[in-house]
């Protein structure tokens, strides 16, 4: 018996069904459906990866969604037509938006007005739904008939069915015998649904957690709340239709109407805005035009060389119509411009020269040879990718706001993130509705690896008897079941942080909206691969500190050093820079500051764009996984000979000396060696940034095996291939993308090199950023000789600033202080200068006594005519407590503080605490002396020193590294005054040592030094905590 | 002149030596007694003396320190070991080097006079007092005092709680009820009239009986509401006693009533007057004692879809009347068989045909179902079953269920 299921909801219903789309397409198959509709709680945020997933399995996914009333009934409604999934489109959109996401009311819902029914009907069609439907509510208040031709009035005759669902339950058939007598009455259908909430019966205990979840109860107190049985799953036409032998008819219904759903997703009729143009003029000439006009200036001498590649990739353009693309990126890229904010293409677009010559990148694809192909084809028929990076922060939101500006509120949207249950999360939620208590949470949610290398004795087993607990117990045995069983499945919806769609006309009928948490921001339904899968255009405005960091810096000079730098125009290939980043001297700078980096520039020695571009790439998990760093650095030195893995590679590998590095290299390397083509090579690299592509992945390699084997690439030999291709699915960067953040290393490193005050002030506002701490950046520009003068009440601004190239800490930096009193104070002092502690009392009155305190402590009050900190906090107590008006003018007859001044390490400690860093002398140098005495090295003496000699070096803990890449090997660094020096920790030594490394800010380590090439590490034998006083360093730990 | 006797963990013995030499002292912490010794010198001889009489009394290692105010006393005896003997108007000088973290402070204080740099009592001693006050307050110019040893202040006293308890050593065993009653209403009549005295109820009334060659044999009655009839509880007590009496002859009756605020009620006009409590009280004991514990009270039905989940809860319960969970369920009532009669259902096309249970023998005329319900999966009361209603040939319309995982059958009730 032919049987559509016509009502299911999936974990997109977030916490009310139980199953992912994917899941419920392989069961349809199994069960042999030919086709099912997916009705998601109000949206139809799993319908992408529902359609796509039944089509791929040959059968028909239908569209649609359960849409709450405020009548409190949930109405499910199928899609018949493309009006129908507009009109869908837009009721869900108008709930939404007029329902305004509460941070502390996450549940407060949208809801449909019963009026609004009538205007969004067309081309949809009703069921009558389950226990929560329209019917049941109406029959709970004896208005079962009114309902139905309630509902008869609004979606028409044809287009009411009264839904049956079977699920054994007494009162469920006392209501479908209402149902059936009052359609019988009103010569209505009958329609047969199960109600699925989720594909298989064992899913029901995933089922009940949710609704504990969504209840905010445990399973033991959510009583009648949890279903009442295992019957809410997707059952086959033959069970179905024995359930419904007393309706044959309502069975016969459901393909019936899956007869009339003939809406498919890829008719969204979705169309990319068209950029205003002048009058008589082609999207394609203007574009033409404009960039044959940014070509002369960006190749002002190379222009001819560059007109083929241009003429080629117009042409391209023209033929697959994205003109219109190009021009509102353009557009965006133009505001940006108009408003002074940096902004930058990066990824494939950067292969592209119209990009360049638009002034959408910054990289000349023309000169460094780079694949137009990577970035559009004409085979692959897809719209390309632009991501731009912006400085992040408030210039981001301008542009953001602008794009929702020029495309109108309902025309452009930030793309939806789906956040899902990941490792921890789904152990604490799991463990909290299992009624766990605090402290077995606690340890239940510390067994999700924390660590990025797990070690292979590392199994569930034993990390369960680790932490004390035994799998064999009921309890814990279902909370392990439970959270494998909701890991990875959709929890909520969140805002993806910088791709947006843009749409002619309303968006709003492609996808429903939905406001974000954050305020002025509008989201779709859908994340972005679901965008891409179903060719909505998306732009990603990508917020960078870096690119904030240039920008402040460029902004910096200009005010301090009357010069004016463009980034385009940077002296390229700086000896001086090179020698910098040669010495690994990197900290602070874009993408090669990591531990890892810095041990890589002295081997790579990089003396040209191209090796940045190379330094960029290496340090990724691709390569390092793929077994491509040493070969590569070891050829560059010319210890190895320089062979492609297979002679027919051999043009493809040329530039990297033989070694593939870059995706683009990958992908040709798949079209020779394995004969895929472009598209396939596509598919390959979508697999490869894919997070739901492991599946995807194993079906490429077997076609690469194949193909390979057909070009007589066999053995060994495919096997490698295999390896440095599939080894790019953990991460590998396109060749232009490397390219264009090469560009702002170099930048970065030209800046800090030739304006190391306006950089390092740049780089402290523009904090958290990058690898270090700002205590560490602080610490190293005054090792290059800059002056950083601390927090003053009367000089610093709210952020860092300098003064004749000198460093001023600002008063961001103060620990506590709010950010409205530092602008008031700053405000009051341009006014005019406070004249004592007394003085910025009576004009700044909102200062709390916290707030005094710390002031006072870092010594930002003596310049106040505080003699010392001390005194500056003696008087400050005073000024921090309101006397009242009858005291408030007069003075203290006492003329001297009693306090005693602070000693050099009270000062260091009051620093710490108050704004995380110092400006006076490091922490060790106080210790120096004691240090000679326990026969440690300084950072600096590890230089001369010859490699196997046994050292002991100690510092500051500033990065705790343990990548996944490495296999449990630790990376420390310490920092000293004089420098830092970094320490390997070997697995076995680490475990021996853990508590010591992980929860002491500062180390003494003792070991062989290792000196290879220059890259200088201590490899740890013995770790012992440093006794210090109590300096609350702060260091940045990647576990 | 006043005494701190300090010794960690040992209050009882501070509290014991203190009574000793003075009926005025103060339980200052868990650590430390104050005592008043003003006029002791009359009696026990010199300040000297009495400090070495004290820790002679204590018995164990402890500080003594014997200053002109309370709180220098508690400090000095705290930061030094042995006796310490400080004569009045010396305080401040002796108060020098104590350490800071001993002042009792505020953590925000605490923090200042850190941030001040100071660690000891002398250096804070050392301030202007119109400094500190404009700087701390009221409870900097507090601290001050102390610091100084200037703290003149009245000792707390401590006051023993009121205990409403009594016992009677027998001269020989009791090892029957009336004699054992005629006891306890004597000691009952005592106590009520106590806790009357002191305008005060009872709403728990604890029991201790000591046995011959038997553990003791303890009773408690919670009462719902706070009760002063001797007659009352020495009814409810028999009771108990009569549903679980002692196991051997008793040596000692030991009798306690938890003191409680007597009950203030007001009648509402326009309710009808329930029985008085006490006698409610009474013949809820006497249903208990008559059906068991577990059946008597007021049936409370578990939110579970768990078929007949209930508990009984103690009657009259909350006033206010249960919501009913099934608002949707046909009103037909189900008298339920507890437990459930096993039965034999022979099956044709999936549905019950013939049901044997006992004497009950018919064959199935119509049935409805199957009606499946399975929950608590996650614990010991999982269940997964199959309801069906059946009418059989005798007429009658009965509820029967199979338990899935067995297949057992059952009839679970008749409906009305």
């Amino acid at each position: 018996m032919k049987y559509v299921e016509l009502h299911a909801r999936s974990a997109f219903s977030f916490l009310r069904g139980a199953s992912v789309p994917e899941e419920y397409a392989e069961a349809a198959a199994k069960l042999e459906l030919p086709a099912m509709a997916l009705t998601d709680c109000d949206g139809v945020y799993g319908s992408p990866r529902f359609f796509l997933a039944m089509k791929k399995a040959g059968l028909r996914g239908h569209t649609g969604a359960d849409v709450l009333c405020t009548d409190g009934g949930r109405y499910p409604v199928l899609v018949k037509s493309r009006t129908g999934y507009q009109n869908l489109c837009r009721l869900i959109t108008q709930t939404k938006l007029r329902t305004e996401k509460h941070p502390k009311k996450p549940e407060s819902q949208a809801a449909a007005m019963p009026e609004e029914w009538a205007e969004f009907a067309e081309g949809l069609l009703c069921l009558t739904g389950g226990a929560d439907g329209p019917l049941a509510v109406a029959l709970r208040r004896g208005e079962g008939r009114a309902c139905l031709e309630r509902l008869i009035a609004i979606f028409g005759r044809g287009n009411v069915y009264v839904e049956l669902q079977r699920h054994y339950e007494r009162d469920q058939e006392a209501r479908n015998q209402e149902a059936v007598r009052l359609a019988r009455s009103l010569q209505l259908p009958l329609v047969a649904t199960n109600g699925v909430c989720h594909a298989y019966p064992e899913q029901r205990k995933i089922l009940d957690v949710f609704s504990c979840l969504h209840h905010k109860t445990t399973l033991a107190e959510a009583g009648r709340l949890l279903s009442r049985n295992a019957e809410r799953h997707l059952k086959p036409g033959v069970v179905m239709a024995r359930l419904f032998a007393d309706y044959p008819e309502a069975i016969g219904n459901t393909v019936e109407v899956s007869a009339q759903l003939t809406f498919e997703l890829t008719d969204l009729g979705y169309e990319f805005p068209r950029y205003p143009l002048p009058a008589g003029q082609s999207e394609m000439e203007f574009l033409r035009a404009r960039t044959l006009e940014g070509a002369r200036l960006r190749y002002p001498a190379g222009y001819e060389r560059a007109r083929p590649q241009l003429e080629h990739e117009l042409r391209i353009i023209e033929k697959l119509q994205l003109a219109g693309y190009f021009l509102v990126v353009w557009d965006i890229v133009n505001f940006c411009r108009a408003e002074g904010i940096l902004a930058q293409g990066r990824g494939s677009a950067a292969n592209s020269a119209v990009c360049y010559s638009l002034g959408i990148t910054a990289v000349d694809s023309v000169a460094m040879g780079l694949l137009f192909e990577r970035f559009l084809s004409e085979e692959r028929g897809e719209w390309p990718d632009i991501d731009i990076d912006l400085p992040s922060g408030p210039k981001r939101e301008k542009v953001i706001q602008y794009v929702y500006r020029r495309y109108g509120e309902r025309g452009a949207a930030m793309t939806a993130n789906v956040i899902t249950y990941r490792d921890r999360s789904a152990a604490r939620e799991v463990g909290k509705v299992l009624g766990f208590d605090e402290a077995t949470l606690e340890r239940l949610s510390r067994l999700a690896p924390m660590w990025g290398w797990n070690d292979p004795t590392n199994t569930v087993e034993a990390r369960f008897r680790e932490a004390g607990l035994d799998l064999e117990n009921a309890r814990i045995k279902h909370f392990y079941e439970l959270t494998k069983g909701i890991r990875n499945l959709p929890r909520h919806l969140g805002q993806h942080s910088g791709g947006m769609v843009v749409c002619q006309g309303k968006l709003d009928s492609v996808v429903p909206l939905e406001p974000a948490s954050m305020p002025g921001r509008v989201v779709v339904q859908w994340d972005k691969e679901d965008c891409a899968d179903l060719k909505l255009i998306k732009v990603d405005l990508l917020g960078l500190g870096m690119m904030s960091v240039l920008e402040d810096t460029l902004e910096l000079v200009r005010e301090h050093e009357k010069k004016d730098i463009d980034l385009g125009q940077l002296p390229a290939d700086d000896p001086a820079v090179y020698q910098m980043l040669q010495r690994a001297d990197s900290i602070g700078l874009f993408q090669v500051e990591s531990r890892a980096q810095q041990a890589t520039l002295p081997r790579l020695k990089p003396t040209k764009f191209y090796d940045l571009v190379v330094q960029v790439a290496i340090i990724r998990p691709g390569p390092i996984v793929g077994k491509m760093v040493h070969p590569y650095l070891a050829r560059r030195k010319g210890t190895e000979p320089i062979e492609p893995l297979h002679p027919l590679l051999a043009p493809i590998l040329e530039r990297t000396l033989g070694v593939p590095l870059f995706q683009e290299q990958l992908l040709r390397m798949a079209m020779t060696a394995a004969n895929f083509t472009g598209g396939q090579a596509e598919d390959l690299r979508r697999a490869m940034g894919f997070k739901r592509s492991q599946e995807r992945m194993q079906e490429i390699e077997q076609r690469l095996r194949s193909g390979m084997a057909q070009n007589g690439i066999t053995g060994k030999m495919q096997d490698t291939i295999v390896q440095s291709i599939t080894s790019f699915a953990l991460y590998g960067f396109p060749e232009s993308h490397a390219a264009s953040f090469a560009l702002l290393a170099y930048a970065s490193a030209w800046l800090k090199h030739h304006h190391l005050a306006a950089f390092t002030c740049a780089l402290l506002n523009n904090q958290p950023m990058g690898f270090y701490h700002p205590a560490v950046l602080v610490k190293d520009a005054q090792r290059h000789g800059l002056r950083v003068l601390p927090v003053d009440i009367a000089r610093s601004s709210y952020k860092c600033s300098l003064e004749d190239l000198q460093l001023r800490l600002g008063l961001n930096y103060v620990r506590g202080l709010n950010a409205q009193t530092a602008a008031h104070i700053v405000a009051e002092r341009e006014r005019e200068p406070f004249f004592d502690i007394d003085d910025l009392a009576r004009r700044i009155p909102e200062l709390c006594k916290d707030e005094w305190t710390v002031l006072a402590e870092i010594g930002a009050l003596n310049t106040l005519q505080a003699k010392h900190r001390r005194d500056a906090l003696w008087q400050a107590a005073r000024a921090g407590r309101p006397v009242g008006p009858l005291l408030e003018g007069v003075s203290e007859t006492a003329p001297d503080s009693p306090l005693p001044p602070m000693t050099p390490e009270q000062r260091l400690e009051a620093d710490y605490r108050g704004t995380s860093l110092t400006v006076g002398r490091h922490p060790m140098a106080h210790y120096r002396a004691h240090m000679q005495t326990l026969g440690i090295t300084p950072a600096t003496g590890l230089t001369k020193l010859s490699s196997g000699r046994w050292v002991r070096i100690a510092g500051c803990v500033i990065v705790r590294q343990r990548p996944g890449t490495a296999k449990g090997i630790v990376f420390i660094s310490l920092e000293d005054e004089t420098g830092i020096s970094n320490a390997v920790v070997m697995p076995d030594v680490f475990l021996a040592n853990r508590l010591t490394i992980l929860n002491c800010a500062w180390l003494i380590i003792a070991g062989p030094i290792q000196n290879v090439d220059g890259v200088i590490h201590v490899r740890a034998e013995q770790i012992e905590p440093l006794k210090v006083d109590s300096i609350a360093a702060a260091s940045h730990d990647f576990h | 002149m006043y005494a701190c006797l300090y010794a960690e963990g040992n209050l009882a013995l501070l509290v014991e030596c203190a009574r000793y030499f003075s009926p005025r002292y103060e339980e200052y912490s868990a650590d430390a007694v104050l005592v008043d010794l003003r006029g002791a010198g009359l009696l026990f001889g010199s300040w000297a003396e009495i400090a070495d009489a004290m820790q002679r009394r204590i018995g164990v290692a402890a500080n003594i320190a014997l200053a002109g105010d309370p709180d220098s006393a508690f400090f000095l005896a705290r930061s030094r070991k042995g006796i310490t003997l400080i004569h009045p108007g010396e305080e401040a000088e002796a108060l020098a080097s104590v350490p800071l973290r001993l002042l009792p402070c505020s953590s925000e204080t605490a923090a200042v006079l850190h941030a001040w740099g100071f660690s000891t009592f002398g250096e804070l001693a050392a301030l202007p007092a119109a400094g500190i006050a404009a700087r701390l307050g009221a409870e900097g110019t507090a601290l001050l005092r102390l610091v100084r040893g200037e703290n003149n202040r009245q000792l707390r006293t401590v006051e023993t709680p009121r205990s409403f308890r009594d016992d009677i050593e027998l001269e020989s065993p009791v090892a029957l009820l009336e004699p054992l009653l005629f006891l306890l209403g004597r000691l009952l009549n005592e106590l009520c009239a106590a806790l009357m005295r002191s305008a005060l109820s009872t709403d728990e009334v604890r029991l201790a009986l000591t046995l011959e060659n038997a553990p003791t044999h303890s009773c408690v009655l919670r009462l719902p509401i706070p009760l002063c009839d001797p007659m009352v509880l020495l009814k409810l007590l028999q009771l108990e006693l009569g549903e679980r009496p002692p196991a051997a002859a008793i040596l000692k009756i030991s009798l306690e009533l938890e003191p409680a605020p007597p009950r203030k009620t007001q009648h509402n006009l326009f309710v009808a007057a329930g029985p008085e409590p006490q006698v409610l009280e009474v013949t809820l004991a006497k249903l208990r004692h008559l059906l068991g514990a577990d059946c008597v009270g007021a049936p409370h039905l578990l939110n579970t879809h768990r078929p007949d989940a209930f508990s009984m809860q103690h009657f009259p319960g909350n006033a206010a009347a249960p919501q009913n969970p099934f608002p949707a369920q046909p009103a037909l009532a189900l008298r339920r068989y507890r437990p459930p009669k096993l039965a034999q259902v022979t099956k044709h096309q999936e549905r019950p045909a013939q049901v044997r249970s006992g004497a009950l023998r018919a064959k199935v005329i119509a049935a409805a179902g199957p009606w499946r319900t399975s929950g608590d999966w996650w614990n010991t009361l999982a269940w997964n079953r199959d309801e069906w209603d059946v009418a059989l040939a005798n007429g009658v319309l009965y509820r029967l269920y199979e338990e899935v995982g067995s297949q057992r059958w059952f009839v679970e009730g008749v409906y009305d």
